[in-house]
C-alpha cells in the first residue's frame, strides 16, 4: 500500500504545486503588508511549473490514490487547457481595474482562483463519483466566492446571490442523481458502474438519474436548459471572473461529462460496435436536443444584448451547444474534435473577453453602442477584437472555422444531420451580433473624443499571445491534431 | 407478532401516555393560586422586553459561519481516529496535511482580524460651523473592509 | 424488516419537499435551508443504499455531502450578509436589478 501511495503522490506533483502555492498565497498575503499583485506572481509561477510538470506527465497512462483520480492523456490534454487560460486568467486580473478598490483584499482572490484550478484539475481527472462531487463542488464554492468579490457592488452581489443559488440546487440534484447511480450499480467507481450497468435492462429510474447527473454538470456548461444563470452572472461577476467561468470552468465539466458517459454510460454491443448502456436509454437524443437548444437560444438571444459581457454570455451557451454536439457523438471522432473545439475556443473567447476588460478599463463602457469609433482611436486592438469575433463567428481563415468543421464533421459522420442543419443556420445568425461589435467600431466616427488611446506594451504581449494562435492555428493545425490524437487514450478505455 | 412500525407505534403510545398521566396526576394534586408575578416568562429573572423575534446582528451569523468549518473539520475526524492506527502513517501523515490546511485557513482569520469581536460604533452627534448638528458615523471607510463587525441592523 | 424503498420514498419526498422550497420561498437564508434538505434526501438515499448493499462506499460519500454542505452553507450565509449590507434585504424576490 505504501508503494501505492507514493507512486500517486508522485503523479499528483502538479496539484501539489498548486495547493502549496495556495498556502503560499495565504501566508504572503498576511506578511506582505503593501498589497500588491505578489499572490497573482506566485500563482503565475506555479502555474507555469504545473505546465512542466504536465509536460512530464505525457505518455503516462495509469490511476492514482486507490482509482479515484486517472493520471492519462487525456486528462493531461484538458489540464494543459486549464493551465494555459488559468495563467491568462491571472495576467488579465493584474490588469483589471474592477479589482482595484479590493486591493486589500487581493490575496484572497488568488488564493481562490487557485483554489479553483485544483478543482477544475480533479474533474477533469477523477474517476470516481465521491472526487467528481467534491472537485465539482471545489470548483464551485470558489466560483460563488470569486464571482461576488466586489462585494460593494450591486450587481456583483446580486449575480454571486443568483449563482450560488442556482448551483447549489443544480448541484444537489446531480448529487441526488448519484446516489441513484450507486444505488442500482453498487459502486462509485466508474468502470464498475459502467460493468455493473451493461448488464441491466432500462428503467425509467435510470433515465432520471441521468438526467440528474446532466443537470449538475450542464449548469456548468451553461447549457439549456440550465442556463438562466450566465447572462446574469457573466453581467455581475468581474470581467476576469467572467472568462474564467466561461471558458476554464466550462472546458474542465465538458472533460468531466465526456469521462463520465464514456466510461459509465457507453459499451459495446453485441457486434462490437459502441453503444449506449442500459439499453434503451437515448441520452444521446437528450444531449442533442439540449445542444440544439443551446444553440437557438444563445444565438437568438444574443441579437439584442446591449451589454457585451450579457451578448458573450449568449455566445457562450450557444458555444455549449456547439461543444457538447461533439459529446453526442462520443466516438473518437467526436471527443477529438471536441479537444480540439476546446484548444481553439480557449484562445479565440479569452481574446474577446480581455479585448473587453481593456475597453471597459479604458472607455469605462460595456455596452456595444459605447463602442463608436474605437476603431478610429485604438485600431490595434479593434483589428484584435474583430479577429477574435470572426474567429468566434467560425469563418475562415480562423482557428473557430477548423473547430466548427471538425465538430460538424463528427456530427455528419454519425449522422446527426438534423443537428448539424441546426447549428449551422445558427451559425448564419450569430453572424449578425459578432459583426454588429465590428461594424460600431469601424463605420461611425468617434463621438466626444478623438485622439488615438494607447496601451502598454504588457498589454499588446497578451493581445499577440492570443491572437497568433487564433490566426495560425486557422491555417497550420496539425500539431495541434497530432497531440489530440496522442491525447484520444482515456484510462481504462479501449 | 409485531411489525417494525408496530413496535415504533406502540413506543409513541406509550411516550404520549406516560406525559399525558405525569401532567393529570400533577393537576389532580398541585394547589391552583396563580398570581402575576408567577404567570410572568420567567419568574425570578429580568422583566422581559419586546418580541422575541428580533433580527439578529449579523456578526453572529459570521461567528457561526467560522464555527461551522471546525465543526465540519471534526466530523471528518472522527472516523479517521477509529482506523488511523490500522492504516498507520498514510493515514496519519493525510490527516497531518489536512489540519494543517484548516490551520492556515485559520492563521489567515486571526490575522486578517475576523474573530475580532468589536463593538458596533455609534453614530456621534457633531457641531459643525454653519450646518448645525451632524451624525457622524465613526468608523472609516476602511474599517468596514477590514472587519465584519461594525454595521449593525435594527 | 423496514423495506428499503421506505426509505427511498422518504428521501424522495424530502428532496422534493427542499426543490419546492428552493422555487417557492422568498427569502435566501430559507432557500439555503431548502438546499440542506435536498442534501439531506441524499444523505438518507447513500445511506440506506450503503447499509442495505453492505457497501460501506455510500457512507464515505455522506461524510463528503456533510462537508460540501456546510462549506455552501458558509458561503451562501457570506454572500447574503454582503447582500444585506447593500440592499439591507434578504427577499430575493427584490434583488432583481440584472434582467435580460
Amino acid at each position: 500500500m505504501s508503494e501505492h501511495v507514493l507512486n500517486s503522490i508522485g503523479l499528483f506533483v502538479p496539484e501539489i504545486i498548486l495547493v502549496a502555492s495556495l498556502c503560499i498565497i495565504i501566508v504572503a498575503d498576511l506578511l506582505l503588508k503593501k498589497r500588491t499583485h505578489a499572490g497573482g506572481w506566485i500563482l503565475l509561477a506555479s502555474l507555469v511549473l504545473c505546465f512542466f510538470a504536465f509536460s512530464a506527465q505525457s505518455g503516462i497512462n495509469t490511476s492514482a490514490f486507490f482509482a479515484m483520480i486517472a493520471v492519462d492523456p487525456f486528462s493531461v490534454f484538458f489540464k494543459v487547457i486549464l493551465v494555459i487560460s488559468g495563467i491568462f486568467i491571472v495576467l488579465f486580473s493584474m490588469q483589471n481595474k474592477e479589482l482595484i478598490p479590493y486591493k486589500n483584499r487581493i490575496g484572497e482572490y488568488y488564493m481562490l482562483i487557485a483554489g479553483m484550478m485544483l478543482g477544475m484539475f480533479l474533474m477533469v481527472s477523477s474517476t470516481n463519483l465521491l472526487m467528481m462531487y467534491l472537485a465539482f463542488e471545489m470548483t464551485s464554492i470558489c466560483s460563488y466566492v470569486l464571482v461576488g468579490f466586489t462585494k460593494k457592488s450591486i450587481r456583483s452581489a446580486e449575480s454571486s446571490i443568483k449563482y450560488i443559488i442556482y448551483g447549489s440546487v443544480s448541484s444537489g440534484i446531480m448529487i441526488y442523481g448519484m446516489s441513484l447511480i450507486y444505488g442500482m450499480s453498487g459502486s462509485l467507481n466508474i468502470f464498475e458502474i459502467g460493468a455493473a450497468l451493461s448488464g441491466l435492462e432500462s428503467a425509467p429510474i435510470f433515465s432520471m438519474a441521468v438526467l440528474m447527473i446532466t443537470a449538475g454538470i450542464g449548469f456548468k456548461i451553461a447549457l439549456v436548459p440550465f442556463h438562466f444563470w450566465a447572462p446574469d452572472v457573466y453581467e455581475g461577476a468581474p470581467m476576469a471572473i467572467t472568462a474564467l467561468l466561461a471558458v476554464t470552468s466550462k472546458i474542465a465539466a465538458v472533460a468531466m461529462l465526456i469521462r463520465l458517459f464514456r466510461v459509465s454510460f457507453t459499451g459495446v454491443d453485441a457486434t462490437g460496435m459502441m453503444a449506449i448502456i442500459p439499453e434503451g436509454i437515448r441520452w444521446d437524443m437528450m444531449l442533442a436536443v439540449m445542444a440544439a437548444a443551446a444553440m437557438i437560444l444563445g444565438n437568438l438571444a444574443a441579437l439584442w444584448q446591449d451589454n457585451i459581457k450579457r451578448m458573450l454570455a449568449y455566445s457562450s451557451i450557444a458555444h455549449a451547444g456547439y461543444i457538447i454536439m461533439g459529446v453526442v457523438v462520443l466516438t473518437d471522432q467526436g471527443i477529438s474534435a471536441v479537444m480540439l473545439y476546446a484548444f481553439m475556443y480557449l484562445f479565440m473567447n479569452l481574446g474577446t473577453f480581455y479585448m473587453a476588460m481593456l475597453y471597459a478599463n479604458k472607455f469605462s463602457t460595456e455596452s456595444i453602442e459605447g463602442y463608436k469609433g474605437i476603431g478610429y482611436r485604438a485600431p490595434f486592438t479593434a483589428v484584435a477584437l474583430t479577429i477574435f469575433l470572426v474567429s468566434l463567428t467560425g469563418l475562415p481563415p480562423t482557428a473557430g472555422f477548423i473547430a466548427k468543421l471538425y465538430i460538424f464533421g463528427a456530427a455528419i459522420n454519425a449522422g446527426w444531420i438534423w443537428l448539424v442543419l441546426v447549428a449551422g443556420v445558427m451559425t448564419i445568425v450569430s453572424l449578425f451580433y459578432y459583426i454588429r461589435v465590428a461594424r460600431n467600431m469601424f463605420l461611425y466616427k468617434p463621438e466626444g473624443e478623438t485622439e488615438p488611446v494607447r496601451f502598454d506594451n504588457f498589454t499588446t504581449a497578451i493581445v499577440l499571445l492570443l491572437l497568433t494562435p487564433v490566426l495560425v492555428l486557422g491555417v497550420y493545425f496539425t500539431p495541434v491534431l497530432e497531440f489530440i490524437k496522442h491525447s484520444l487514450v482515456m484510462f481504462g478505455v479501449q | 407478532m409485531l411489525s417494525d412500525f408496530g413496535s415504533i407505534l406502540l413506543f409513541m403510545i406509550a411516550g404520549v401516555l406516560f406525559v399525558a398521566i405525569a401532567l393529570f396526576v400533577s393537576k389532580l394534586v398541585r394547589p391552583h393560586r396563580p398570581n402575576a408575578d408567577k404567570l410572568s416568562t420567567y419568574e425570578c429573572g429580568e422583566e422581559p422586553i419586546g418580541d422575541a423575534r428580533i433580527q439578529f446582528n449579523n456578526r453572529f451569523y459570521i461567528i457561526g459561519l467560522m464555527f461551522l468549518i471546525f465543526e465540519v473539520e471534526i466530523l471528518l475526524l472522527f472516523p479517521w481516529a477509529m482506523v488511523f492506527q490500522d492504516l498507520g502513517w498514510y493515514a496519519f501523515s493525510a490527516m497531518f496535511v489536512f489540519v494543517f490546511l484548516i490551520f492556515i485557513g485559520f492563521i489567515y482569520e486571526l490575522g486578517k482580524g475576523h474573530l475580532k469581536w468589536d463593538l458596533p460604533s455609534p453614530a456621534v452627534p457633531e457641531y459643525v460651523e454653519g450646518v448645525g448638528v451632524v451624525e457622524r458615523d465613526i468608523r472609516t471607510e476602511d474599517d468596514e473592509f477590514e472587519s465584519d463587525g461594525g454595521l449593525t441592523f435594527k | 424488516m423496514v423495506g428499503l424503498e421506505w426509505y427511498l420514498g422518504v428521501s424522495a419526498i424530502l428532496f422534493v419537499i427542499g426543490v419546492l422550497g428552493v422555487l417557492i420561498s422568498k427569502n435566501a437564508i430559507v432557500v439555503f435551508m431548502c438546499v440542506e434538505l435536498m442534501l439531506s434526501a441524499v444523505n438518507i438515499t447513500l445511506v440506506a443504499f450503503s447499509s442495505f448493499m453492505g457497501d460501506v462506499h455510500g457512507m464515505i460519500l455522506v461524510f463528503f455531502v456533510l462537508c460540501v454542505a456546510a462549506a455552501e452553507a458558509c458561503v451562501g450565509l457570506a454572500i447574503v450578509i454582503a447582500i444585506f449590507r447593500n440592499n439591507i434585504t434578504a427577499d430575493i424576490s427584490k434583488i432583481n436589478l440584472l434582467r435580460w
